[in-house]
């Protein structure tokens, strides 16, 4: 069944004879989205999942945009991620330093759960029973203190073999000091047929339980991505890049070998696109807010994309670098429910899909979007391009039960009782990424998408202080489009510990990993390469580093972002660099401004009105249609724009413009009552 | 009259309900205040020098009301959030206060826990009244604050030797720090850059934590903050009363005991006797030993701690941890007793040890009460292990301060967790990789106990074995529990096995068994292995003829009853289990 997105960028017939210069495909749990760049249009496309072999939506897809031998085709998927969830990748054995075979299911020894009778947490992906422990030892500075000999190797691959494993993951303890040892096992076991990870070329960081859980996490996704990809390169004669967490894109070979570094990837092309959309605005620095139904993703970029190196998936800590995003479980399906004190609490439970919301009329919980509708801010009789019908009075009951249970509130101030709470989580959520982070958000552009982006933002940038609300073509579509542009890119780190003043030896190291991580583009691409040094520092001592761009006045530029960030400078103490890292980007595909995909029809006028309660009184609404917006359309707030899986609320008090872009930019039209 | 309960003054069951509307201003200021208390730890976590802090976490952050009642916390360590009020409470005999004021203690019959806990304790002003409206604390365990042995837990017999004792002083005043105070401490610590630099980054904290309330305040007034901070606490003990009223009423009594105090070889005895009123809990520790010789003396605020984070656990529901959650529960602890000392009492592990034992009586008695929702005990001790001495290199002092986690009790339905902090720790281990780098000590293995926990129906976690080599000449202390006595079980399940040390002088010497509490100079190549306890089993376990409802149910889940107990061990285990349940005559348990 095809769903084109909307009337205007639906594959039209003359759209598929020529193939698209390249896709991009976000596979996602209801819907696998398309976004191709033909003709110097973009077409959309959504087709539902196939989860049990997602390959099949993502080359049935491919197969209707036309994509030929000269299409190039960037893909998000998130199999990888899903393998971690549903815990259904390979029989992994491990293989480490004798006597720490249980590093690995001990953890940080920390519980998840301060209060709980019985914590839990997540099984170790290797049971003890395939954990091969070998005699050997490195010391901290990469000394040997014990050598590994031939006999060590034989007895570690005869162990390794006994445990009939599909993948092996080494992980000895200082191999990121010196992997001589990690490097000859794999040359050993190499010999079993089976695919090796070795934690020096995953992860060469310091902290033996974060570099293992990495190693061990790719170890186990390794068969399952691998097959995946094949199966995918075989169905298509696109040239094929896969999204990676960092936002870049590598080949599908490279992908197979290392399928932990696509963990993150999905809200990591949302990310790059908001920031793109930002920019092409004139936002250097923006806030980024995904809404969907389980959860809000925040980010906030300032020119560069904003990383981390640490993350935590389904209870597996893996190190490496990714987008950095705040996630938090407030969605449009969060749950509304009112304590044994009687106070209210929105999330993080989720109506899910089944039952849905109460206004699914399947008998659902009250959640953020009944409340959207009970208010009016979800307007009409269905979502999601009519997918869905929408009860209305099921919603309005669901909020009228949860109002007698906040002590006799009606199901209006039941209802903006239930925004007020989640709009709360989600402005937290966008200051810890922004003003805890010591970043202002005034002056930054609040970029709003996923499905209930557009329906939270002008409540948020009020709240924030932000001035001006950007929301995308395509909002329900960004992760795609993120794909499509994103160039290919490939990284290379490795844990130093000097300090910050050695520059001879930074600079060595920084130049072998350059040159390793050169050869990996082809000869044709390398001059087109563009390089960034990056450096980890901290106070000799701390264990939190700070990223800085490698280059003169390391120190001095480390003290003044120390002190920034957390208002004290320590010029006493000594500045080490913990973490050298290269990375090289290709450029993207430019994307074409909006105007192509809106038609020249004169559709100035708004098709419906909406009844909508705002500040307790109800207003009449406008609404219009997205893909019918005229190039110059303007109008204040109160007001509804539509797209198909998408919708924006235009509070009172903003106006909204098209830019040339095809964004819709809100601006405060007096000063708000000051932020809440 | 700091032993009688101050619960028992507030006659309040959460008087002023919400007006309509409230429950839903109320989700935001506590959503705010929790939020505040967050990010002093992430602060704290992120500029923090010492292992201990960084990496361990061994630290905890909260806001209080000006009265020092406890506003909001973030979930950081049991045994510091529950005793933290008292800190404020000592801190505010200092006022009155000017902004940008900082209080210091550490001092355990004046605020504090045990020595090494240096606490932070903040006036908030939000007005030009020229009184605090709020205050904010951080706590945090420092590595070392001198005294008689690295790590500053030694085997004291007074408060003295355990290191500095500080009370309540400013360490700034009006923004300014007051460095006689500093220099005075720097002075009497074995690791004075860390220290310092971990002061700092809890000066910082501390300021987070004020300009945060301070943004919130000029948003939306600090009357309405205030007014918000007493609301929710009187929302907690709305929602602890309404959780007390599900509970069965009656009278339920446990006793359990610490191996020993460290000096004498005799069991110190822990006893509570729990009332379950309709809406309020009584925890009496009359009936405990009186105070030792020896440092397991646990000060009021920490037996308070324990206690209520017990009866936390048991009531479940997810309401907001502040001062109204504790009104519903009185606790009496016995002036002279191990559970409330007299000065000058060693104190050091009181926190550590006599914690968790409280903890494993509080729930024992709870489990008379509920046989269907609370578990057999857990490994019961931090096993802490400190190590001291000089780098050899560099010439420069260290202090190395790690705990053990051990196995969990299993519960009615479940095995207990392997390896994990339970109760009132929930530090991480120092990454081994960050450990070698930063002191002269190498670890051999560190491994999970197999077989360690108790046998049962349900069987209890393994514990920890941890084995290090000293690289330099160091001083070491280890100061563990549950040595002789092994965590209990529950309804036949087995105890959990003890834990155990033991040195080698060299690797290759032969391995001495050493007490659960000793403190020790070694040289350089001796190997020290510290074993954490498993946890207790739940259930007895299948090896006796099997009874006709057992049986099928056996054969559903394929019979393997066998593999389970381990016969003769298994049963004297059992047995050496129910010696150790005081309470199973029906006599002492009566019923309202």
């Amino acid at each position: 069944m095809q769903r084109p997105s909307d009337g205007s960028s639906s594959p039209r017939p003359e759209a598929r004879r020529v193939a698209p210069r390249a896709v991009g495909v976000d596979t996602g749990g209801t819907f696998t989205d398309f976004v191709a760049l033909a003709g110097g249009r973009l077409v959309a496309l959504k087709l539902p999942s196939t989860p049990r072999s997602p390959e099949r939506a993502v080359l049935e897809g491919l197969r209707r945009l036309g994509a030929g031998r000269a299409t190039r085709v960037r893909h998000g998927s998130t199999v990888a991620t899903n393998t971690l969830l549903e815990r259904s990748g390979a029989r992994v054995a491990l293989v480490t330093t004798a006597g720490f075979e249980d590093l690995i299911e001990i953890g940080r020894q920390d519980r998840p759960d301060l209060y709980a009778l019985a914590p839990r947490r997540a099984e170790p992906l290797v049971p003890a029973s395939r954990r091969v422990g070998v005699s050997e030892r490195t010391g901290p500075k990469g000394e040997i203190l014990e050598p590994l000999g031939p006999a060590g190797l034989r007895k570690a691959a005869s162990e390794t073999r006994e445990s009939r494993p599909q993948a092996i993951a080494i992980g000895l303890l200082h191999a990121y000091a010196n992997p001589a040892h990690e490097r000859r096992l794999e040359r050993a076991l190499a010999r079993l047929g089976v695919p090796v990870t070795r934690s020096s070329a995953v992860c060469p960081e310091v902290r033996e339980y974060e570099r293992l859980s990495t190693t061990v996490a790719n170890a186990y996704l390794i068969p399952r991505v691998a097959s995946y990809l094949t199966r995918l390169s075989r169905g298509t004669p696109a040239s094929l890049e896969i999204v990676l967490s960092h936002g870049g894109t590598t080949t599908p070979a490279r992908a197979a070998r290392e399928p932990v570094t696509q963990l993150l990837s999905g809200p990591a092309g949302g990310l790059k696109a908001a920031r793109d959309v930002a920019r092409a605005c004139g936002f250097e620095r923006a806030l980024t807010l995904d809404i969907g139904g389980t959860s809000t993703d925040c980010g906030f970029v300032a020119g560069e994309l904003p990383r981390r190196r640490a993350r935590e998936v389904a209870g597996f800590p893996i190190q490496l670098p990714s987008l950095d995003l705040h996630t938090i479980g407030a969605g449009g399906g969060s749950i509304a429910a009112v304590d044994a004190g009687g106070l209210l609490h929105v999330g993080p439970q989720s109506a899910g899909a089944v039952p849905g919301p109460a206004c699914y009329g399947r008998g659902g919980p009250p959640t953020v979007t009944d409340a959207l509708v009970v208010l009016g801010r979800i307007p009409g009789q269905s979502m999601a391009g009519g997918a869905l019908r929408l009860d209305r009075r099921a919603a309005a009951r669901a909020l009228a039960a949860l109002g007698r249970r906040l002590g006799g509130m009606g199901a209006l101030e039941a209802a903006d009782g239930v925004i007020e709470v989640a709009e709360f989580h989600m402005a937290a959520a966008l200051r810890r990424v922004s003003v805890e982070r010591g970043e202002d958000p005034r002056g930054a552009g609040l970029v709003a998408f996923g499905g209930a982006g557009g329906l939270h933002a002008c409540a948020l940038a009020d709240s924030l202080g932000c001035a001006v609300v950007l929301f995308p073509r395509h909002a329900g579509l960004l992760s795609a489009i993120g794909a499509l542009n994103g160039g290919s890119r490939r990284e290379r780190s490795r844990s130093v510990l000097i300090e910050a003043s050695e520059e001879t030896s930074l600079g060595r190291a920084l130049d072998e990993l350059q040159a390793a991580m050169l050869a990996e583009f082809s000869p044709s691409e390398r001059a087109r390469v563009r390089l960034e040094r990056w450096a980890e520092v901290r106070y000799r001592g701390q264990s939190h580093e700070l990223s800085l761009p490698y280059g003169p006045g390391l120190e001095e530029r480390f003290h003044r972002e120390h002190a920034r960030r957390f208002g004290f400078a320590d010029r006493r103490s000594g500045v080490e660099v913990v973490t050298v890292d290269v990375r090289g980007a290709l450029p993207g595909d430019e994307l074409p401004g909006g105007g192509d995909s809106v038609p020249t029809r004169r559709l100035g006028e708004p098709r419906d009105t909406a009844r909508v309660h705002h500040d307790g009184r109800w207003l009449r609404a406008p609404v219009w249609q997205r893909a019918a917006l005229p190039a110059r359309f303007s109008a204040p707030g109160p007001g509804i724009v539509a797209e198909e899986g998408a919708t924006l609320w235009i509070a009172p008090g903003w106006t909204a413009r098209l830019h040339g872009t095809g964004t819709l930019v809100l601006v405060r039209a007096r000063p708000a009552r000051g932020p809440r | 009259m700091r032993g009688r309960a101050r619960s028992a003054r507030r006659g309040a069951r959460g008087r002023e309900k919400p007006r309509p509307g409230e429950g839903v201003r109320l989700a935001l200021y506590q959503g705010l205040f929790a939020a505040a208390a967050e990010e002093m730890g992430a602060t704290l976590m992120r500029t923090a020098h010492s292992p201990n802090i960084k990496e361990r976490l061994d630290h905890s952050c909260a806001v209080f009301d000006p009265r020092g009642r406890l506003v909001a916390q973030a979930a950081h360590i049991p045994v510091h959030l529950g005793s933290l009020p008292r800190a404020v409470e000592a801190a505010l005999e200092l006022g009155p206060f000017r902004d940008g004021d900082t209080v210091m203690l550490n001092d355990p019959f004046a605020g504090g826990t045990h020595l090494p806990d240096l606490t932070l304790v903040s006036p908030v002003l939000l007005t030009r009244s020229g009184s605090p409206d709020f205050f904010v604390a951080t706590r945090a365990h420092h590595a070392d604050i001198g005294g008689a042995a690295p790590g500053s837990m030694p085997l004291a017999r007074e408060v003295y030797e355990e290191g500095l004792r500080i009370p309540p002083v400013f360490l700034a005043r009006a923004g300014r720090p007051v460095p006689d105070v500093l220099r005075l401490l720097l002075a009497n610590v074995r690791t004075p850059d860390e220290r310092r630099a971990d002061l700092d980054a809890q000066l910082g904290a501390q300021a987070t934590g004020a300009r945060r309330l301070g943004e919130w305040a000029r948003r939306r007034g600090a009357a309405e903050l205030r007014r918000a901070a007493a609301l929710l606490m009187d929302h907690a003990e709305r929602c602890v009363r309404a959780a007390i009223g599900e509970l069965p009423r009656g009278t339920f009594r446990f006793e359990d005991a610490l191996d020993d105090d460290g000096l004498t070889p005799e069991p110190v005895r822990i006893a509570a006797t729990l009332t379950i009123g309709a809406d309020r809990v009584r925890v009496d520790f009359t009936g405990s030993s009186p105070q030792t010789a020896g440092p397991v003396n646990a000060v009021e605020p920490v037996t308070r701690a324990a206690a209520s984070y017990a009866l936390r656990c048991v009531l479940g529901g997810d309401f907001p941890v502040n001062d109204g959650a504790f009104r519903p529960i009185e606790v009496i602890a016995p002036r002279g007793t191990v559970v409330n000392p007299l000065p000058p009492a060693a104190v050091s592990a009181g926190n550590v040890e006599t914690s968790q034992r409280i903890v494993d009586v509080v729930l024992g008695a709870l489990a008379q009460a509920l046989p269907d929702r609370v578990p057999a005990a857990s490994y019961g001790t931090m096993s802490n292990l400190l190590i001291g001495g000089t780098e050899p290199l560099s010439g420069r002092p260290f202090a190395y301060y790690e705990t053990l986690a051990g196995g969990h009790g299993a519960g009615p339905g479940w095995h207990g967790a392997s390896a994990m902090q339970g109760h009132m720790t929930n530090t991480r281990n120092t990454p081994i990789e960050s450990l070698e780098h930063a002191y002269p000590i190498r670890v051999l293995a560190t491994r999970i106990r197999r077989g360690s926990g108790g046998q049962g129906r349900f069987r209890g976690g393994d514990g920890i074995e941890r084995v290090v080599e000293l690289l330099a000449r160091s001083r070491v202390t280890v100061i563990s529990d549950r040595r002789s006595r092994g965590p209990y079980g529950l309804q036949g399940g087995a105890a959990g096995r003890p834990g155990e040390n033991l040195v080698q002088e060299r690797r290759d010497a032969a391995p001495r068994l050493m007490p659960g509490k000793f403190q020790i100079d070694l040289r350089e190549g001796a190997v020290l292995t510290v074993a954490s306890p498993g946890g207790g089993g739940f259930g007895a376990p299948r090896v006796r003829p099997l009874q006709a409802a057992d049986k099928a149910e056996d054969e559903n889940s394929g019979g393997t009853h066998t593999a389970r107990g381990s016969g003769f061990v298994g049963s004297l285990l059992q047995r050496a289990s129910a010696m150790r349940r005081v309470p199973a005559n029906p006599g002492s348990r009566k019923r309202k």
